[in-house]
Protein backbone atom coordinates (compact mmCIF):
# COMPACT_ATOMS: atom_id res chain seq x y z
CA UNK A 1 0.00 0.00 0.00
CA UNK A 2 1.40 3.62 -0.59
CA UNK A 3 1.97 6.16 1.23
CA UNK A 4 1.62 10.19 1.21
CA UNK A 5 4.74 11.68 3.57
CA UNK A 6 3.97 15.48 4.08
CA UNK A 7 7.80 17.05 5.40
CA UNK A 8 6.84 20.58 7.20
CA UNK A 9 8.28 22.98 9.28
CA UNK A 10 6.26 25.82 10.11
CA UNK A 11 9.34 28.53 9.75
CA UNK A 12 12.21 28.22 6.91
CA UNK A 13 16.51 27.30 7.24
CA UNK A 14 14.82 23.72 9.79
CA UNK A 15 16.90 21.71 6.47
CA UNK A 16 13.38 20.41 5.80
CA UNK A 17 15.07 19.83 2.28
CA UNK A 18 17.76 18.14 3.29
CA UNK A 19 15.93 16.09 5.72
CA UNK A 20 13.81 15.09 3.10
CA UNK A 21 16.82 14.48 0.64
CA UNK A 22 18.24 11.91 2.78
CA UNK A 23 15.29 10.03 3.89
CA UNK A 24 14.14 9.82 0.02
CA UNK A 25 17.85 7.87 -0.84
CA UNK A 26 17.62 6.13 2.67
CA UNK A 27 14.17 4.29 1.93
CA UNK A 28 15.29 4.21 -2.19
CA UNK A 29 18.54 2.65 -1.42
CA UNK A 30 16.33 -0.09 0.61
CA UNK A 31 14.41 -0.87 -2.57
CA UNK A 32 11.64 1.92 -2.41
CA UNK A 33 9.97 3.02 -5.42
CA UNK A 34 10.17 7.10 -3.97
CA UNK A 35 8.80 10.05 -5.64
CA UNK A 36 9.91 13.56 -4.36
CA UNK A 37 7.80 16.38 -4.90
CA UNK A 38 8.48 19.85 -4.78
CA UNK A 39 5.62 21.74 -3.44
CA UNK A 40 7.82 25.08 -2.28
CA UNK A 41 6.80 26.94 -5.78
CA UNK A 42 8.08 30.39 -4.08
CA UNK A 43 11.31 28.94 -3.42
CA UNK A 44 12.03 25.75 -4.73
CA UNK A 45 15.66 23.82 -3.95
CA UNK A 46 15.59 20.31 -3.22
CA UNK A 47 16.46 19.56 -6.66
CA UNK A 48 19.98 21.08 -6.66
CA UNK A 49 20.92 18.17 -3.61
CA UNK A 50 19.65 15.93 -6.42
CA UNK A 51 22.38 17.04 -8.73
CA UNK A 52 19.73 17.80 -11.14
CA UNK A 53 20.45 21.12 -13.69
CA UNK A 54 17.44 23.76 -14.19
CA UNK A 55 18.47 23.23 -17.81
CA UNK A 56 18.04 19.61 -17.67
CA UNK A 57 14.51 20.07 -16.03
CA UNK A 58 12.35 18.84 -19.20
CA UNK A 59 9.43 19.76 -17.29
CA UNK A 60 8.21 21.21 -14.10
CA UNK A 61 5.61 20.95 -11.55
CA UNK A 62 4.97 24.48 -12.57
CA UNK A 63 4.20 23.01 -16.51
CA UNK A 64 2.08 20.70 -14.65
CA UNK A 65 0.23 23.35 -13.15
CA UNK A 66 -0.57 25.47 -15.69
CA UNK A 67 -1.96 22.94 -17.92
CA UNK A 68 1.65 22.24 -20.58
CA UNK A 69 2.07 18.72 -19.32
CA UNK A 70 1.14 15.53 -17.61
CA UNK A 71 2.26 14.94 -13.79
CA UNK A 72 4.11 12.20 -15.56
CA UNK A 73 6.22 13.96 -17.69
CA UNK A 74 7.49 16.20 -14.48
CA UNK A 75 8.72 13.21 -12.52
CA UNK A 76 13.07 13.34 -13.05
CA UNK A 77 14.34 9.80 -12.54
CA UNK A 78 17.38 11.05 -10.19
CA UNK A 79 18.68 7.54 -9.51
CA UNK A 80 21.24 7.58 -11.52
CA UNK A 81 22.83 11.22 -10.31
CA UNK A 82 23.28 9.65 -7.03
CA UNK A 83 26.14 7.48 -8.06
CA UNK A 84 25.13 4.72 -5.35
CA UNK A 85 24.32 1.74 -4.70
CA UNK A 86 20.26 1.86 -4.77
CA UNK A 87 17.97 -1.00 -5.26
CA UNK A 88 15.45 1.68 -5.64
CA UNK A 89 14.43 4.20 -7.73
CA UNK A 90 14.33 8.09 -6.63
CA UNK A 91 11.96 10.41 -8.88
CA UNK A 92 12.27 13.92 -8.60
CA UNK A 93 9.47 15.99 -9.00
CA UNK A 94 11.08 19.34 -9.31
CA UNK A 95 10.07 23.45 -9.26
CA UNK A 96 11.07 25.40 -11.76
CA UNK A 97 13.27 28.00 -10.10
CA UNK A 98 13.22 30.24 -12.97
CA UNK A 99 12.55 33.94 -12.22
CA UNK A 100 9.54 34.42 -14.53
CA UNK A 101 7.86 30.83 -13.66
CA UNK A 102 7.80 32.03 -9.82
CA UNK A 103 6.39 35.47 -10.33
CA UNK A 104 3.52 33.83 -12.44
CA UNK A 105 2.72 31.61 -9.82
CA UNK A 106 2.84 34.75 -7.10
CA UNK A 107 1.21 36.67 -9.38
CA UNK A 108 -1.80 34.12 -11.39
CA UNK A 109 -1.83 31.59 -8.67
CA UNK A 110 -2.95 28.26 -9.85
CA UNK A 111 -5.79 25.54 -9.22
CA UNK A 112 -4.25 24.06 -6.04
CA UNK A 113 -6.61 20.63 -6.46
CA UNK A 114 -4.43 19.80 -9.51
CA UNK A 115 -2.03 19.22 -7.32
CA UNK A 116 -3.77 16.54 -5.60
CA UNK A 117 -4.79 14.84 -8.39
CA UNK A 118 -1.36 15.19 -9.43
CA UNK A 119 0.07 13.39 -6.18
CA UNK A 120 -2.29 10.24 -6.97
CA UNK A 121 -1.37 9.99 -10.86
CA UNK A 122 2.02 10.15 -9.56
CA UNK A 123 1.51 6.96 -7.35
CA UNK A 124 -0.39 5.24 -9.63
CA UNK A 125 1.74 6.24 -13.18
CA UNK A 126 5.47 5.68 -11.24
CA UNK A 127 4.30 2.76 -8.94
CA UNK A 128 5.39 3.90 -6.50
CA UNK A 129 6.00 2.47 -2.56
CA UNK A 130 6.46 6.18 -1.22
CA UNK A 131 5.67 9.46 -2.04
CA UNK A 132 7.44 12.50 0.09
CA UNK A 133 5.84 16.25 -0.31
CA UNK A 134 8.41 19.03 0.01
CA UNK A 135 6.26 22.04 1.38
CA UNK A 136 6.88 25.58 1.42
CA UNK A 137 7.07 26.80 5.11
CA UNK A 138 3.83 28.66 6.63
CA UNK A 139 0.46 27.09 6.14
CA UNK A 140 -0.64 28.40 2.94
CA UNK A 141 -3.24 26.06 0.71
CA UNK A 142 -0.88 24.02 -1.05
CA UNK A 143 0.90 22.89 2.17
CA UNK A 144 -3.00 22.50 4.03
CA UNK A 145 -4.04 20.32 1.17
CA UNK A 146 -0.82 18.24 1.41
CA UNK A 147 -1.35 17.44 4.91
CA UNK A 148 -5.15 16.59 4.16
CA UNK A 149 -3.82 13.94 1.87
CA UNK A 150 -0.77 12.44 3.27
CA UNK A 151 -1.15 9.73 5.72
CA UNK A 152 2.10 10.85 7.55
CA UNK A 153 3.06 14.20 8.27
CA UNK A 154 6.75 15.19 9.98
CA UNK A 155 7.19 18.71 11.13
CA UNK A 156 10.84 19.36 11.15
CA UNK A 157 11.65 22.20 14.00
CA UNK A 158 14.84 23.14 15.50
CA UNK A 159 15.36 23.61 19.19
CA UNK A 160 14.59 27.01 19.35
CA UNK A 161 11.96 29.29 21.12
CA UNK A 162 10.54 30.79 17.43
CA UNK A 163 10.15 27.15 16.14
CA UNK A 164 7.72 26.40 19.19
CA UNK A 165 4.85 28.68 18.37
CA UNK A 166 4.65 27.97 14.95
CA UNK A 167 4.91 23.90 15.70
CA UNK A 168 2.26 24.61 18.22
CA UNK A 169 0.39 26.03 15.57
CA UNK A 170 1.12 23.56 12.54
CA UNK A 171 0.19 20.52 15.13
CA UNK A 172 -3.02 22.03 16.54
CA UNK A 173 -4.09 22.59 12.25
CA UNK A 174 -3.10 18.98 11.50
CA UNK A 175 -5.04 17.74 14.14
CA UNK A 176 -7.99 19.00 12.99
CA UNK A 177 -7.09 17.74 9.30
CA UNK A 178 -7.29 13.83 10.70
CA UNK A 179 -3.55 13.40 10.19
CA UNK A 180 -3.62 9.71 11.00
CA UNK A 181 0.00 9.88 11.68
CA UNK A 182 2.19 12.56 13.15
CA UNK A 183 5.66 13.22 14.05
CA UNK A 184 8.40 15.79 14.93
CA UNK A 185 11.79 15.94 13.83
CA UNK A 186 14.26 17.94 15.86
CA UNK A 187 16.88 19.59 13.66
CA UNK A 188 20.31 21.34 13.75
CA UNK A 189 20.25 20.78 18.07
CA UNK A 190 23.65 21.89 19.48
CA UNK A 191 25.99 18.57 20.46
CA UNK A 192 25.92 19.78 23.85
CA UNK A 193 22.18 19.56 24.46
CA UNK A 194 21.42 16.29 26.16
CA UNK A 195 19.33 14.34 23.19
CA UNK A 196 16.99 12.53 25.81
CA UNK A 197 16.00 15.51 27.55
CA UNK A 198 15.09 17.47 24.10
CA UNK A 199 13.05 14.48 22.99
CA UNK A 200 10.92 14.09 26.57
CA UNK A 201 10.38 17.80 26.39
CA UNK A 202 9.55 18.15 23.03
CA UNK A 203 6.93 15.10 23.04
CA UNK A 204 5.73 16.24 26.48
CA UNK A 205 4.96 20.06 24.95
CA UNK A 206 2.93 18.85 21.65
CA UNK A 207 1.57 15.55 22.89
CA UNK A 208 3.41 14.34 19.60
CA UNK A 209 6.16 11.15 18.54
CA UNK A 210 9.43 12.49 18.01
CA UNK A 211 11.00 10.56 15.39
CA UNK A 212 14.53 11.85 16.08
CA UNK A 213 16.79 14.25 17.54
CA UNK A 214 19.49 15.20 15.00
CA UNK A 215 22.18 17.01 15.61
CA UNK A 216 23.84 20.01 14.18
CA UNK A 217 27.20 18.79 12.42
CA UNK A 218 29.81 20.58 11.13
CA UNK A 219 30.35 18.22 7.98
CA UNK A 220 26.52 18.97 7.03
CA UNK A 221 27.29 22.72 6.90
CA UNK A 222 29.71 21.87 5.15
CA UNK A 223 28.03 19.92 2.16
CA UNK A 224 25.63 22.24 2.70
CA UNK A 225 23.48 21.33 -0.91
CA UNK A 226 26.29 19.72 -2.41
CA UNK A 227 25.19 16.36 -2.40
CA UNK A 228 23.43 14.00 -0.04
CA UNK A 229 24.72 13.24 3.42
CA UNK A 230 23.93 10.00 3.91
CA UNK A 231 25.55 8.72 0.83
CA UNK A 232 28.87 10.88 1.73
CA UNK A 233 28.60 9.73 5.53
CA UNK A 234 27.52 6.63 5.17
CA UNK A 235 29.10 5.89 8.75
CA UNK A 236 28.51 9.40 10.25
CA UNK A 237 25.91 9.35 13.39
CA UNK A 238 23.86 11.39 11.97
CA UNK A 239 23.21 8.92 9.36
CA UNK A 240 21.88 6.95 11.07
CA UNK A 241 19.88 8.96 13.15
CA UNK A 242 18.42 9.94 9.75
CA UNK A 243 17.57 6.08 9.22
CA UNK A 244 15.95 6.20 12.52
CA UNK A 245 13.81 9.04 10.86
CA UNK A 246 13.14 7.33 7.57
CA UNK A 247 11.98 3.59 9.48
CA UNK A 248 9.64 5.55 11.96
CA UNK A 249 7.88 7.31 8.35
CA UNK A 250 7.68 4.15 7.20
CA UNK A 251 6.71 2.16 10.03
CA UNK B 1 73.90 22.33 65.39
CA UNK B 2 74.31 26.35 64.29
CA UNK B 3 72.40 28.53 62.80
CA UNK B 4 73.53 31.90 61.57
CA UNK B 5 71.40 33.66 59.07
CA UNK B 6 72.51 37.09 56.91
CA UNK B 7 68.94 37.45 55.87
CA UNK B 8 69.22 41.02 56.96
CA UNK B 9 71.95 42.07 54.38
CA UNK B 10 70.59 39.61 51.94
CA UNK B 11 71.04 40.69 48.28
CA UNK B 12 70.44 37.36 46.44
CA UNK B 13 68.43 34.59 47.36
CA UNK B 14 71.02 32.23 47.18
CA UNK B 15 71.18 29.99 50.06
CA UNK B 16 74.64 28.72 51.28
CA UNK B 17 76.06 25.80 53.73
CA UNK B 18 79.33 25.89 55.07
CA UNK B 19 80.28 22.22 55.82
CA UNK B 20 83.26 22.31 58.23
CA UNK B 21 84.95 21.04 61.26
CA UNK B 22 87.29 24.09 62.37
CA UNK B 23 85.25 26.70 63.88
CA UNK B 24 87.58 29.44 62.20
CA UNK B 25 87.18 28.24 59.12
CA UNK B 26 83.62 28.43 59.66
CA UNK B 27 83.28 31.85 60.54
CA UNK B 28 85.41 33.03 57.91
CA UNK B 29 83.41 31.18 55.43
CA UNK B 30 80.48 32.87 56.69
CA UNK B 31 81.51 36.58 56.70
CA UNK B 32 83.06 35.97 53.12
CA UNK B 33 79.91 34.70 52.05
CA UNK B 34 77.68 37.30 54.13
CA UNK B 35 79.56 40.03 52.84
CA UNK B 36 78.72 38.66 49.18
CA UNK B 37 74.89 39.03 50.02
CA UNK B 38 73.96 35.40 50.75
CA UNK B 39 72.13 34.21 53.24
CA UNK B 40 74.62 31.48 54.73
CA UNK B 41 74.48 28.61 57.07
CA UNK B 42 76.98 26.51 59.15
CA UNK B 43 77.27 22.57 60.04
CA UNK B 44 80.10 21.47 61.86
CA UNK B 45 80.09 17.65 60.55
CA UNK B 46 78.69 15.67 57.56
CA UNK B 47 75.40 14.29 59.44
CA UNK B 48 74.42 17.30 60.82
CA UNK B 49 74.73 19.27 57.09
CA UNK B 50 72.94 16.50 55.58
CA UNK B 51 70.04 17.10 57.93
CA UNK B 52 70.14 20.71 57.07
CA UNK B 53 70.10 19.71 53.36
CA UNK B 54 66.85 17.79 53.95
CA UNK B 55 65.13 20.56 55.80
CA UNK B 56 65.88 23.81 53.27
CA UNK B 57 67.09 24.02 49.61
CA UNK B 58 70.21 25.33 49.68
CA UNK B 59 72.03 26.77 46.29
CA UNK B 60 75.57 25.90 47.29
CA UNK B 61 77.40 23.76 49.89
CA UNK B 62 81.17 24.28 50.82
CA UNK B 63 82.70 21.32 52.05
CA UNK B 64 85.10 20.22 54.19
CA UNK B 65 86.77 16.65 53.66
CA UNK B 66 88.31 15.54 56.96
CA UNK B 67 85.67 15.89 59.62
CA UNK B 68 84.87 13.58 62.47
CA UNK B 69 81.63 11.65 62.39
CA UNK B 70 80.91 11.70 58.85
CA UNK B 71 83.73 12.94 56.10
CA UNK B 72 83.26 14.99 53.17
CA UNK B 73 83.45 12.20 50.78
CA UNK B 74 80.09 10.29 52.60
CA UNK B 75 77.98 13.45 52.42
CA UNK B 76 79.14 13.57 48.72
CA UNK B 77 78.21 10.25 48.36
CA UNK B 78 74.98 11.06 50.24
CA UNK B 79 74.25 13.77 48.39
CA UNK B 80 74.86 12.11 44.83
CA UNK B 81 72.77 8.72 45.53
CA UNK B 82 69.33 11.37 46.58
CA UNK B 83 67.30 12.10 43.23
CA UNK B 84 66.07 15.17 45.41
CA UNK B 85 69.45 16.83 46.18
CA UNK B 86 72.24 15.30 43.58
CA UNK B 87 71.42 19.01 41.50
CA UNK B 88 72.83 20.79 44.73
CA UNK B 89 76.59 21.82 43.66
CA UNK B 90 79.12 21.28 45.80
CA UNK B 91 82.47 23.21 45.88
CA UNK B 92 85.11 20.61 48.20
CA UNK B 93 87.62 23.03 50.55
CA UNK B 94 90.11 20.85 51.79
CA UNK B 95 93.49 20.79 53.20
CA UNK B 96 94.33 17.49 51.47
CA UNK B 97 95.68 18.48 48.18
CA UNK B 98 96.61 15.46 46.61
CA UNK B 99 95.35 14.55 42.99
CA UNK B 100 94.19 11.66 44.06
CA UNK B 101 91.79 13.35 46.40
CA UNK B 102 91.23 16.00 44.52
CA UNK B 103 90.11 13.38 41.09
CA UNK B 104 87.79 11.38 43.74
CA UNK B 105 86.09 14.46 44.79
CA UNK B 106 85.23 15.58 41.29
CA UNK B 107 84.47 11.73 39.75
CA UNK B 108 81.75 11.75 43.13
CA UNK B 109 80.14 14.99 41.21
CA UNK B 110 81.70 17.56 43.22
CA UNK B 111 81.39 20.78 41.13
CA UNK B 112 84.95 21.99 42.44
CA UNK B 113 88.08 21.57 44.50
CA UNK B 114 89.81 24.61 46.02
CA UNK B 115 93.30 23.09 48.28
CA UNK B 116 93.42 25.25 51.49
CA UNK B 117 94.35 27.64 52.29
CA UNK B 118 92.08 29.07 49.60
CA UNK B 119 92.39 32.29 47.73
CA UNK B 120 89.15 34.70 48.90
CA UNK B 121 89.18 36.18 45.22
CA UNK B 122 89.42 33.08 43.49
CA UNK B 123 87.40 31.33 45.92
CA UNK B 124 84.62 34.08 45.14
CA UNK B 125 85.51 34.21 41.78
CA UNK B 126 84.08 30.38 41.84
CA UNK B 127 81.48 30.53 44.07
CA UNK B 128 79.83 33.00 41.49
CA UNK B 129 80.17 30.65 38.91
CA UNK B 130 79.01 27.55 40.50
CA UNK B 131 75.44 29.57 41.69
CA UNK B 132 75.19 31.58 38.24
CA UNK B 133 75.22 27.51 36.74
CA UNK B 134 72.92 26.83 39.57
CA UNK B 135 70.22 29.38 38.53
CA UNK B 136 70.73 28.36 34.48
CA UNK B 137 69.57 24.83 35.50
CA UNK B 138 67.03 25.66 38.18
CA UNK B 139 65.52 28.15 35.34
CA UNK B 140 66.01 25.22 32.95
CA UNK B 141 64.27 22.61 35.03
CA UNK B 142 61.35 24.93 35.64
CA UNK B 143 61.06 26.14 32.07
CA UNK B 144 60.56 22.16 31.26
CA UNK B 145 58.39 21.67 34.31
CA UNK B 146 56.10 24.98 32.82
CA UNK B 147 56.58 23.22 29.70
CA UNK B 148 54.87 19.88 31.15
CA UNK B 149 52.00 21.91 32.84
CA UNK B 150 50.82 22.84 29.40
CA UNK B 151 51.02 19.52 27.61
CA UNK B 152 49.13 18.35 30.59
CA UNK B 153 46.67 21.04 30.07
CA UNK B 154 45.96 19.98 26.77
CA UNK B 155 45.69 16.42 27.23
CA UNK B 156 42.76 17.46 29.88
CA UNK B 157 41.40 19.88 27.62
CA UNK B 158 41.07 17.13 25.08
CA UNK B 159 39.33 14.55 27.94
CA UNK B 160 37.28 17.41 28.86
CA UNK B 161 38.62 17.79 32.30
CA UNK B 162 40.69 21.23 31.72
CA UNK B 163 40.54 23.52 34.86
CA UNK B 164 41.49 27.10 33.69
CA UNK B 165 43.37 27.67 36.83
CA UNK B 166 45.85 24.96 36.58
CA UNK B 167 47.69 27.08 34.24
CA UNK B 168 47.66 30.15 36.52
CA UNK B 169 51.24 29.97 37.36
CA UNK B 170 52.93 28.91 33.80
CA UNK B 171 50.89 32.16 33.14
CA UNK B 172 52.70 34.39 35.28
CA UNK B 173 56.07 33.57 33.26
CA UNK B 174 56.91 37.22 31.47
CA UNK B 175 58.07 35.26 27.94
CA UNK B 176 57.00 33.42 25.37
CA UNK B 177 55.91 29.97 27.49
CA UNK B 178 53.79 32.43 29.86
CA UNK B 179 51.97 33.97 26.89
CA UNK B 180 51.13 30.68 25.19
CA UNK B 181 49.91 29.76 28.87
CA UNK B 182 47.83 32.91 28.80
CA UNK B 183 46.25 32.29 25.66
CA UNK B 184 45.60 28.89 26.26
CA UNK B 185 43.63 29.77 29.56
CA UNK B 186 41.56 32.44 28.01
CA UNK B 187 40.63 30.55 25.20
CA UNK B 188 40.01 26.94 27.44
CA UNK B 189 37.33 29.69 29.57
CA UNK B 190 36.11 31.48 26.93
CA UNK B 191 34.93 27.94 25.59
CA UNK B 192 34.30 26.65 28.75
CA UNK B 193 31.63 29.59 29.54
CA UNK B 194 30.08 28.96 26.04
CA UNK B 195 29.38 25.46 27.00
CA UNK B 196 28.40 26.39 30.08
CA UNK B 197 25.38 29.11 28.74
CA UNK B 198 24.29 26.15 26.53
CA UNK B 199 24.06 23.81 29.10
CA UNK B 200 21.96 26.53 31.21
CA UNK B 201 20.22 26.96 27.88
CA UNK B 202 19.20 23.61 27.70
CA UNK B 203 18.64 23.02 31.45
CA UNK B 204 15.85 26.01 31.01
CA UNK B 205 14.54 24.67 27.30
CA UNK B 206 11.19 25.17 28.14
CA UNK B 207 8.73 25.24 25.70
CA UNK B 208 6.83 28.44 25.57
CA UNK B 209 3.93 28.49 23.24
CA UNK B 210 1.45 31.66 23.64
CA UNK B 211 -1.82 29.32 23.64
CA UNK B 212 -3.76 32.59 23.13
CA UNK B 213 -1.80 33.52 20.58
CA UNK B 214 -1.69 29.77 18.90
CA UNK B 215 -5.51 29.79 19.30
CA UNK B 216 -5.93 32.93 16.56
CA UNK B 217 -3.15 31.93 14.14
CA UNK B 218 -5.45 28.53 13.84
CA UNK B 219 -8.39 29.88 13.72
CA UNK B 220 -7.17 32.19 11.27
CA UNK B 221 -6.55 28.83 8.81
CA UNK B 222 -8.90 26.76 10.21
CA UNK B 223 -12.00 29.20 9.82
CA UNK B 224 -11.51 30.16 6.08
CA UNK B 225 -14.07 28.33 3.71
CA UNK B 226 -11.36 26.61 2.06
CA UNK B 227 -10.05 24.60 5.77
CA UNK B 228 -13.92 23.24 6.24
CA UNK B 229 -13.96 22.03 2.94
CA UNK B 230 -10.66 20.61 2.99
CA UNK B 231 -11.33 19.16 6.39
CA UNK B 232 -14.61 18.01 5.32
CA UNK B 233 -12.71 15.89 2.05
CA UNK B 234 -9.46 14.97 3.70
CA UNK B 235 -10.62 11.48 4.17
CA UNK B 236 -12.22 11.31 1.07
CA UNK B 237 -8.39 12.32 -0.31
CA UNK B 238 -6.98 9.43 1.62
CA UNK B 239 -9.44 6.85 0.75
CA UNK B 240 -9.48 8.08 -2.94
CA UNK B 241 -5.62 7.74 -2.73
CA UNK B 242 -5.34 4.20 -2.09
CA UNK B 243 -8.27 3.53 -4.55
CA UNK B 244 -6.16 4.81 -7.10
CA UNK B 245 -3.18 2.84 -6.06
CA UNK B 246 -5.21 -0.70 -6.86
Amino acid sequence: MSKIICIHSFRGGTGKSNVTANVTTLLAADGQRVGVIDTDIQSPGIHVLFGLDETKMVHSLNDYLWGKCAIRETAHDVTPHLDADIKGRVFLIPCSSKATEIARVLREGYDVGLLKDGFHKLIKDLKLDVLLIDTHPGLNEETLLSIAISDVLAIILRPDQQDYQGTGVTVEVARKLDVPRMVLVVNKTPPVFGFAEVQSRVEKAYNCQVAAVLFHSEEMMVLASGGIFVLRYPDHPLTAALKQVAANLLA
Amino acid sequence: MTEKSAASSQISPSFVLVVDDNEMNRDMLFHLLQAAGHTTFVAENGRQALEMIKEKPFDLVLLDIMMPEMDGYQVLEHLKSDRALRDIPVIVLSALDEIGSVVKCIEMGAEDYLPKPFDPVLLRARIGACLEKKRLRDQEVSYLKDVAHVTSAAAAVERGQFEAEILTGVAKRPDELGQLARVFQRMAREVYAREQSLKQQVQELRIEIDEGRKARQVAEITETDYFQQLRKRAKEFRNRGQKSDK
